[in-house]
């Protein structure tokens, strides 16, 4: 440990004291953006207040991954024992803004886990009577190694950062000689966490190797994966994690400026990472001459602006330097030939926040999890029809109906598993009976699907396949920068013939186009378009039924497409449709005043009443835009029916 | 515009710092005119082709004042499988406008957002930068009436968010009249 570190470790440790050993009540407040989605920010200040009152002190952290229960509280009970009820670190959730004072007076009181018991998760650190979190199904099968202070830790105090060990692994690699770094990384077998798998220690050897006093990095937190935010958590609840991972690269290649490139839709990923680095330099961990040894690093925020096909390196780096972001033709490498015309690297940030825990532990530590082709941990951000959708990290070849089912808790309400989406709009589908898959990159490949950067969807019975493969095909489109016809033009073809097939236009020979079409757009330049026909090929393969049923017998199982189904009204007694038609956007459902003569006509009671004089619900069907809300109003009195059905019950 | 070019000037003259300019016009202007394109190409000594390029590739750049009130609608994949396309179809159908439009008035506006993995609230739109969901369709066409009726969006989503989807009725019953919007319906039991 060299003196400077030491020196920083000890300020950092008795600033951070207070709030690791704690006297006083704490109470831990996730503001992430998952939980100021869910409030968590009007909850921090009806708490302000009342912390005061009670002599507790809020804190800010991170995200522990609990998503479906945010906003998720976490109170730490010094005044009580560990042995007594809720002592210890209690995770708490969902609170809701309006029970601020109801939650704090339950759990800070003499009883909190019978008290609070209406929010009660786990206890995070040992507490009698109240079950502990390893014990969640969620919580348990974890093995947090990037997620260990995430929640703990105020992700905006570089202090309490550096007090839980933060920036030691750098302080030992700028002391090592670069190709020894590379070659520990190398042995770790750590890979690229976008989802290709390069060995990120043998990526850094290509830049060490390269010539020129100037080279670049690039961390790669564009994470345009829909469902994936992985790097967004990371970002948001332990920025530094990521900074000394770049610096200890910036060691390893020589290279001593950095880019990190963060997607504009994660605004407090921005903020966090800005200040993180502000910080890190004025504590003298990023600029000259870090902990005296002689190396200079440090990094700047480029902001996206909105671009999928960014996340492609190349891409990026056009980005970087201020052009459109459209990938060019490899080689040459971005370690030949990167940001601004300098050899660059760039890894993935996840890549390189796994960068400081190799450094500290050693690379038979890190291979202690996960496989041969995969070792390590790996975080997996899971969502769709979830009971329990969030952030959690587990070794690779984990099952992934371990995590899905076993963590994520499976469709809720009863619904069956249909399928997954791994891997983003490029990762293509699997069925459910895939389920059982090991979460590594090889099985996947095998099934000609990407695991990807780390998102997972699960969807059930409920959705359309070919809905869900003309989503991805269209975000595709919509995502191709344009510079080669076989990617726009291949992309646009498959969402028209999709598009035709979800209207009941389906023809026979549009399997074949399909293929064609799959077959053009794997000559595309980037990775952007040759993965771009995965999805559909999914759907050929694993769901070829459903897509035949559309294609065949005009028939959507899923009933979503609007081309293929229609509602019907089927029991007009039902008081709920008088709402139903209030609320129908298009105003589509609708009754005409009956005709005096017409009243005698269909029933001989109706005539005498003049309020009844009124005709049978109707459903304009040009006008019907398929939204549900008159499903969701009577549920018992309207149906969805195949439009083309041979026999249509009417009643 | 002048705020705009004075902070324009304190960003150093190189191409690299093209995306920062442009979001800074659009952060000052609320969107990318063709005045702001050409002070970023006087000060980063490039042609206005070469900032035109890159204003109209990326996604967030705007090139029309921004609504007064913009819908975000999330388009991916886990609002997908859970009704997001219904959300765009009442959306479209009650504001009068296609997605990535605005009403003529410019009062309200239907955009496309991407993903920002905030999945667990699915289906939802954000309202002013406000992330509201998980949206049932009755609560959907609520929350577009309600906008439509000049409700204050940063005020609107004053109700506890669902953890599990809801039938009407219970949806009713939790936060029915306390959402302060359409109060023509009202729930039968």
């Amino acid at each position: 440990m060299s003196s400077a570190y030491e020196e920083l470790r000890e300020a950092a440790e008795l600033s951070a004291a207070p709030r690791r050993s704690p006297s006083r009540p704490l109470v831990r407040v996730d503001l992430s953006t998952s939980s100021i989605a869910a409030e968590a920010d009007r909850l921090w200040e009806a708490l302000e207040p009342l912390a005061a009152e009670h002599e507790a002190e809020l804190m800010r952290v991170g995200t522990l991954g609990l998503s479906w229960l945010e906003p998720v509280v976490e109170v730490e009970r010094p005044d009580l024992s560990a042995a007594a009820a809720g002592g210890g670190a209690v995770v708490y959730g969902p609170v809701r803004p309006e029970q601020a004072a109801e939650f704090l007076s339950a759990a800070l009181g003499d009883n909190p886990a019978e008290d609070a018991a209406q929010w009660l998760i786990g206890a995070r650190t040992p507490t009698a009577g109240v079950p502990a979190l390893a014990d969640h199904p969620f919580w348990g099968p974890q093995e947090r190694r990037l997620m260990r202070v995430m929640g703990v830790i105020d992700p905006e105090s570089i202090d309490e950062a550096i007090a839980e060990g933060a920036y030691e692994a750098l302080d030992r690699a700028v002391t090592m000689d670069p190709m020894a770094i590379c070659d520990l990384v190398l042995a770790a077998g750590v890979g690229g966490r976008g989802g290709g798998g390069f060995p990120a220690g043998q990526k850094w050897k290509f830049l060490l190797g390269a010539p020129g006093p100037t080279k670049y990095l690039v961390c790669n937190a564009d994470e345009g994966d829909p469902g994936a935010f992985v790097n967004r958590v990371l970002m948001e609840s332990d920025p530094h994690l990521v900074i000394e991972g770049m610096a200890i690269a910036g060691k390893a290649t020589g290279s001593d400026y950095g880019f990190i490139y963060i997607r504009d839709e994660y605004p407090l990923s921005i903020a966090r990472m800005e200040l993180a680095l502000a910080q890190a330099r004025e504590r003298g961990v990023l600029g000259e001459n870090i902990f005296g040894s002689g190396f200079d690093f440090d990094l700047e925020i480029t902001r996206g602006a909105g671009s999928y096909v960014c996340g492609e390196e190349t891409g990026l780096i056009a980005s970087v330097e201020g052009i459109r972001g459209m990938p060019k033709i490899r080689p040459p490498f971005p370690a030949q030939k990167g940001v601004f015309s300098e050899p660059s690297n760039v890894n993935n940030t996840e890549t390189y926040a796994n960068v400081p825990l190799i450094i500290q532990h050693g690379d038979a530590w890190y291979r202690q999890f996960g496989t041969e082709s995969d070792p390590g941990t790996k975080m997996f951000s899971i969502s769709g029809s979830l009971e329990r959708p969030g952030i959690l990290e587990v070794p690779f070849g984990m099952g992934m109906d371990d995590l899905l089912l076993g963590c994520g808790g499976g469709p809720p309400d009863g619904h069956t598993p249909k399928g997954i989406q791994p891997g983003g709009p490029l990762g293509g589908l699997l069925p459910a009976s895939d389920l059982g898959l090991r979460l590594e990159r090889p099985p996947f490949t095998e099934r000609g699907v990407l695991l990807g950067s780390g998102g997972l969807i699960l969807f059930d019975e409920r959705a359309s396949a070919v809905d869900l493969t003309k989503y991805f095909s269209e975000f595709c489109e919509d995502e191709s920068c344009g510079r080669c016809t076989t990617c726009h033009g291949g992309s646009q073809r498959l969402v028209e013939v999709l598009e035709r097939i979800m209207h009941g236009d389906g023809r026979e020979e549009d399997l074949e186009r399909i293929g064609v079409i799959d077959k053009t757009l794997q000559n595309a330049n980037c990775l952007h378009g040759q993965f771009t026909p995965y999805a559909v090929r999914g759907l050929v393969n694993y769901f070829r039924d459903e897509l035949d049923t559309h294609i065949a017998d005009k028939r959507d199982p899923a009933r979503v497409a609007p081309g293929l189904t229609r509602y019907l009204i089927t029991d007009q007694s039902d008081p709920r449709l008088e709402q139903a038609a209030e609320l129908c956007p298009t105003s589509c459902i609708s009754r005409a005043p009956l005709e005096p003569g017409d009243a005698d006509e269909s029933d001989g009671d109706a005539g005498e009443d003049a309020a009844e004089a009124l005709g049978d619900w109707q459903i304009h069907a040009p006008s019907c835009i398929h939204c549900d809300v008159c499903r969701e109003v009577a549920p018992e009195s309207i149906r969805v029916e195949d439009r083309f059905a041979a026999t249509l019950s009417v009643i | 515009m002048e705020r705009f070019a004075g902070l324009l000037q304190q960003l150093p003259r190189e191409q690299g710092e093209m995306l920062r300019a442009l979001h800074l016009a659009q952060e000052e202007l609320g969107w990318i005119s063709r005045d702001a394109i050409r002070l970023i190409a006087r000060h980063l000594r490039v042609s206005e082709a070469q900032v035109y390029g890159p204003a109209t590739f990326y996604a967030e750049f705007r090139h029309s004042p921004p609504p007064k009130t913009l819908v975000t609608w999330c388009s991916g994949p886990s609002c997908r499988v859970v009704g997001g396309d219904r959300v765009r179809r009442i959306f479209e159908a009650e504001f009068g406008c296609r997605l990535g439009e605005n009403t003529p008035d410019d009062e309200l506006g239907l955009w496309l957002g991407q993903c920002n993995g905030t999945c667990e609230k699915a289906p939802m739109v954000w309202v002013n930068g406000r992330v509201v969901g998980p949206l049932s369709m009755v609560d959907t066409v609520k929350l577009a009436r309600g906008l439509k009726a000049g409700d204050d969006p940063i005020e609107w989503p004053e109700r506890p968010i669902k953890i599990a989807p809801a039938t009407f009725l219970e949806a009713e019953a939790t936060y029915g009249s306390e959402h302060g919007l359409d109060g023509s319906v009202e729930g039968t039991g």
